[in-house]
Parts: C-alpha cells; structure tokens; sequence
C-alpha cells in the first residue's frame, strides 16, 4: 500500500441551474488571452447534446481514453510509436470548427457609424478578424437550442429507444459542467511525446510543464474529455489547473467560489496508489464504478493512517480527509459518480445525478410509493448510467432512491411532523447519516462544502529554483 | 420603517471607487433587503430578520388581493386570462410559408433585462446576436433549419433574427427573450426600410386600469415599480423565413475605421 492524497470535486447536478458563472469566471481568470479564445477550461453543456467540442463523447472519432487489449491497457490513440510517427500530422484532433470560431464585435463602430440607420454590428473573427457568420459556439444547445435529430447524436443515447423523448411530452433535460477530470490514470500523461504533463504528487493535480511542452498535441486527443487545449499563440496546450495557487492557501477554485446554485465540493480523498494499475484494467466496463470505489482509503482507519504518515502525507491533509465532504459523498453514501468511467481513466470529479420531475404519476411520496416510480422519472436512469457509470444502472438507481428517500423523509418531518424511519431503512440509510446529508446536500454551509488544507511547499518543491518564474505565458504578463 | 436608511456600516470608498462607477452605499427605503458585505442580498431579509411587518393590510406575504377594482376585474388572485385581442393581425395579408404564432417575451437568461446582453462572453455563450425560439414542428412547416433567418411581423412591426429551433417550445409558439438589443447582428427588414427592430417592435403598449389603483397597502404608487406600467407582452405575430437578410450599404466593414 502506498497512500496518496488528491483534492478532488464533487458536483451537484440536481443543484445546478445552468447558469454558467462557473464557465465567465474562470474564462476571466484563465483564458481571456489571445490564443485561447476558443478554450472554455470550465464549460456547461444542456444534454443531451452533443456538446463542446462537438461529439467528444465518441471516442471512434477522437481516439481519446484507453483501450483493454490483451489484458494490457493501451490507449486508444494507438502505442507509442505510432504516436510518434503521426507527431506532425495528428489526424484524430478537433478542428476549430468542432470547438468554434472564436467572434467578437467593434462596439467602437457603434459611435461611429454614419450610417442612414441605427447602427449593428457584424461580427468578426477574433482569430482572422475577417467578417463571419456565427454558425456554432460553446454552449449552442443551451437550453435544447437545436434540432432533435442533430442533438440526440448525443453518445449517451447509446441502446435507448431514443425517437420518444423527441417529444414534446418526453423532452427531458439536465446540465452537465465539465472541467478536467484531473484522473488517476491519465491519458494525456501517457500520451506526450515529451514527458511534459504529470501528476503533482502533493495534490494530484494534472499540469502541463510549458517549458517542456512542443505543442505536439496528442494530450488533446488523448485526452477523452477534450479537456486540453493547444494555445495556437504560444505553440502550448493548456489545461484546468484547478486554480492551484489558491487551493495552496485553503481557498476553493473559481469556479467552486463563484458558484451560485453551491453545487461544488472540494476535499481530500486518500488512495492506495499501487493498486491503479489493477484497477484500469478491470475486465468489465460495468465494474469500473465499484472497483475505483475500492481504490480510496478510509481516513479513520489506524493502518491507512500510520502508512499515510510514512508516505509523507503531512498531518492536514490526514485531518482534511477525515472531514472530506468528496469522502462522504464517494464512499460512505455512494452518490457521487466519476463521468465517463468506461474511458478508464479514473476521473476524479465527481457528479451527483440530477432528480427530475416524476411524470404520469399522480401520488407522490406514499411511503410505499416512494421508489415504484423510479423508472417514471422525465430523465431516463439508462442515460444516466451511460453517462456516469458506464451503462450500470445498479448504482445510480440506488444513488436516486436515496436522494428520493431523504426528501419523502424530511417532507414528512417538516410537513406532517412525523419521524419515518421506514422510508430510509429501504435503502440502507440511518437517521443520522439522513441528517448529514441533509446538511451537506441542502444546507451545504461553505465550510462544509469546502474542506481544503493548505500546501506544504516546503516539502514539495525547491522555492529558490522557482523565483522568478510565472505561470502560462510570459509575455502576456509583462515578465 | 425607522431603520430602513442606516449608515453603511460595512462599507468604505475611496475617491477612486467613485470615479471608475457609482456605488451603491445606503440600503434602499424601497426594496426589503439590506446593502451588507456580511450576507448576500436577499428580499424580505428586513422582514424575516428585523420583524418588520409585510406592507399589505395583514402584515404578512399575501396573495389575495382585497381591493374593490381587483374583485371587478377578477383579480383577486392569479388568474389564467385569456389574450387580449389587440388587432396586432387585421390588414395583414396571409402570404404563402407563414404561421401565425402566438408571441411571448419572457426574462432572458445571458442579460439582466438589457444590461449585460452585449458583453462579448455572454454573447458568446448565446447565440451572437437576437434570436427567436420555435417549436420544430412549427419550423418543419416554415422550412426552417436551426440557425435560419427569420422575420416576425404584424400590424404594430417588424423583427429580424435568427431562429433556435428547439423540442421544449410548444407548438403554436414563439418565444424572444426581451432585450436582445439591435446593435448586434440585426439586418434591415424590407418592410420597414429600418433596422430589423426588438421584441417589442410587434408589440403595443396596452395601459391596465389596475396599476392605477393607490394608497391602498402594498398597493400604492411607486414610481418605475408599481405605477401605471405598460403591460406588453403577449400577442400574436406572423413568422416567415427571411431568404436573404439585407444589411446597410453604408455598412463599412470594420477594417475601414
């Protein structure tokens, strides 16, 4: 056993209103330059839909993730050599018309104009600067924008009688916000022809060194997320840094902060480290979910403990992770689920699948009746499953009656005044750990959401060797 | 009441702050939250938290309406009215490839009614520039593909903007979030011979005799918030699709400045 911390997030998708301030702020803060225009390291997509960029989920098209052949994991990219003789010409990465043609407008000319009428404007590329017709952008299926039969492309419909839910009766939708799964296993690692991504050991945070970068992008296809992106200005990929100069000094990310509907958490989750390996190989797809639960380690218990310490885990992220609300919701109420597992790379966000309104059932939360209708939810549990446990619906079904559970159990408490242990005994929870979640799901006070110890620098990195460097790009800084 | 104005506890500026925009300092008499860095704005706080009484003749949040004007109109609660038949269509000619839909202009989701709508980030995380929801039946009718150009037109107007065909409108529907403004991305309209116009060029301004109603509770003048407002919102325009949208000739490109 080798023990390892990594900050990681939980999101609440039956919180999320999709209202992408998680998306402004962290463009402000990270990609308003030029050369990233394009780049949305946090995103929102309306699924379903085919998303940003267009049709990532789809693997055949973009090669991202990795592959179990032979009992042998190999990305999906292909192995090393090929990668090394498509190192000029990588045929399996997005264009810019997959992400979007970055616009912008000349709100001087509004001043201007001599025009016979009301000035507008056109407009123009933020790359070319040439007049363009918007045709496609970061979040162009808001709300369902978009025809049925171009949306419903969307990977997750994979074995479901999908023309149903193009019905207006049917129509079902949720908001999913994407930002770097930060994984246990990463693609993107393996897939650098120069060794210049990793996996921070203090924090598990995935970086991309720019001063080894070539801008070779095969992190971008490997990546089965698309969440790296090339810097078309400086010849670098970019990516999610989790906001880590403030997660050094206990502050939660930008996006986390901002967030209006609070559906972000940020804790510790303690892992055993050899046992990776084992684990992204697991045979079935449908067991990865439960077999990742397996890689992370209980903070109470005296062994993990005393190894942490003799791994070099300083004592604050031990504390942090016994009071990790991400431990809380992972592993001891089992309701939060890593996207896409079946990519095998262990994602480390994780996500909480959304409720949704019970239709063509008139009672509700007869205590009896409390989980008939599961199947009756306007959001089928099969497309939850394919999108968060690889196409198992076993758990999600379990994490939607639970999250059903506690609120016919407080609905009855606050409403009729009455104690209904019952409700919550069906699926295996106690009144307590009800409570808990109650204060950590409704409540979520910001101390609870974010439970984030402060780095020890001084035993991770040389400072001195560190002077005077900066972050992504030099110039732009005045440095 | 007393304590509704009172000093900005919290709070200091600095003569710059002053000069980059103003700032909001006092708490207002009008609205029932507090200005405070301490807790994030939130209406009814001084009621909740100060037990100050609601402003209505009971003290407390309610919702029958108990007012004499109110009973004659059947406003005493909430009501489901029917469309007031403006004649918004009398003198139109029914061409060939439209649908009369019926026009609603609810809150917008990338702007705070106008404000916020031009900003670069939203307008990229929208659609760049004005749209116009409609049901895809409707647009399979009209032989409109996502992203289409269309025209929304009737006695009172014309508006031009592109089209988001979506399942979640029902049919028969038209919906614009108000606000969109015309200095993005709007062509001129042929009818008109003027810029292609806004969510409200369709629509009239119909005055409700019961915004009148005064110093009575909660019901009394408050300018911009509750006096004699416009209600104009629903009515019924005729959508077609616009082959070719016309811009100015004038228009220089941007290069040209």
């Amino acid at each position: 056993m080798r023990v390892k911390a990594q900050l990681s997030m939980v999101l609440n998708l039956d919180k999320c209103i999709g209202c992408h301030t998680c998306s402004v702020t962290c463009k402000n803060v990270w990609t308003k330059r030029e050369g990233l225009e394009y780049a949305w390291f946090n995103n929102v997509e309306t699924k379903p839909g085919i998303g940003y960029p267009k049709d990532w989920e789809n693997q055949s098209k973009y090669k991202g993730g990795w592959k179990l052949e032979n009992n042998e994991l190999k990305l999906n990219l292909g192995s090393k050599t090929s990668i090394l003789l498509n190192i000029f010409a990588n045929p399996n990465l997005p264009k810019l018309k997959d992400y979007y043609e970055p616009f912008e407008f000349d709100y001087e000319y509004l001043k201007l104009s001599n025009e016979e009428y009301f000035p507008s404007l056109k407009p123009i590329s933020a790359i070319t600067k040439k007049e363009i017709e918007i045709e496609w952008g970061p979040n162009w299926e808001d709300d369902l924008g978009g025809e049925f039969e171009n949306r419903s492309k969307d990977y997750n419909f994979e074995n479901l009688q999908k023309e149903i839910y193009s019905e207006f009766e049917n129509t079902f939708m949720m908001y999913l916000p994407r930002l770097c799964n930060h994984c246990l296993n990463p693609a993107c690692v393996a897939s650098c022809p120069s060794a210049a991504i990793y996996k921070r050991d203090e924090d598990g945070i995935v970086l991309i060194d720019q001063n080894k970068c070539r801008g070779w992008r095969m992190c971008v296809s490997a990546c089965p997320y698309k969440k790296i992106y090339f810097n078309y200005k400086t010849g670098k990929s970019e990516k999610c840094i989790l906001c880590y100069p403030r997660l050094e000094v206990g502050k939660p990310t930008v996006c986390s902060e901002s967030c209006v509907g609070k559906i972000r958490y940020i804790g510790v989750l303690l892992y055993d480290q050899d046992k990776i390996e084992q684990i992204a190989k697991t045979q079935n797809k449908q067991d990865l979910y439960e077999a990742q639960l397996s890689v992370f380690l209980d903070p109470f218990y005296e062994n993990v403990i005393k190894q942490a310490r003799k791994d070099g885990i300083p004592e604050n992220f031990i504390e942090a992770a016994q009071n990790s609300p991400v431990y809380k919701m992972v592993v001891e109420w089992k309701i939060a689920f890593g996207l896409h597992v079946e990519f095998r790379t262990l994602p480390m966000n994780f996500y909480i699948p959304p409720l949704s309104p019970i239709v063509n059932k008139t009672e509700l939360f007869q205590s009896d009746e409390v989980f008939g209708n599961i199947e009756d939810l306007s959001l089928p549990v099969d497309y939850l499953a394919n999108l968060l446990c690889a196409s198992n619906r076993k758990p999600i079904v379990s994490a939607l009656k639970k999250l059903m559970a506690l609120r016919g159990f407080f609905r009855k408490k606050n409403v009729e005044g009455i104690i209904d242990e019952d409700v919550l005994k069906q699926v295996g929870l106690s009144i307590n750990q009800a409570q808990d979640m109650y204060r950590y799901l409704a409540i979520a006070k910001y101390e609870d959401r974010y439970v984030i110890p402060t780095l020890h620098s001084e035993f991770h990195q040389d400072n001195f060797k560190k002077q005077g460097t900066v972050g992504f790009l030099r110039n732009d800084f005045g440095g | 009441m007393h304590n509704n104005i009172r000093p900005p506890i919290d709070y200091s500026l600095k003569f710059v702050d002053l000069q980059i925009q103003p700032r909001r300092t006092v708490t207002s008499p009008i609205w029932s939250g507090i200005e405070s860095k301490e807790i994030p704005y939130s209406a009814n706080y001084q009621n909740v938290h100060e037990y100050i009484p609601w402003r209505t003749l009971t003290g407390r949040i309610q919702f029958y309406q108990d007012h004499k004007w109110m009973q004659l109109f059947g406003e005493n609660f909430a009501v489901y009215k029917p469309l007031v038949d403006a004649k918004s269509l009398s003198n139109i000619n029914k061409e060939d490839n439209t649908l009369t839909l019926k026009w609603s202009t609810a809150h917008q989701k990338f702007g705070i009614h106008s404000t916020y709508v031009d900003l670069l980030t939203l307008q990229t995380l929208s659609r760049g520039g004005p749209h116009i929801w409609i049901s895809e039946s409707d647009a399979k009718i009209l032989g409109l593909k996502d992203n289409d150009w269309i025209e929304a037109f009737n006695k009172n107007g014309v508006v031009l903007a592109r089209v988001v065909v979506s399942q979640r409108i029902p049919k028969g529907s038209a919906f614009m979030y108000h606000a969109q403004d015309k200095v993005i991305n709007t062509p001129i309209s042929e009818r008109t011979k003027n810029r292609g116009g806004v969510h409200n060029s369709v629509i009239k301004v119909l005055l409700n005799p019961l915004h009148m109603i005064g110093g009575y509770a909660q019901l009394s003048y408050s300018f911009n918030y509750y006096g004699t407002v416009g209600s104009n919102r629903d009515d019924f325009v005729v959508v077609r699709k616009l082959q070719k949208p016309t811009w100015s000739k004038k228009q220089k490109s941007q290069e040209a400045l």
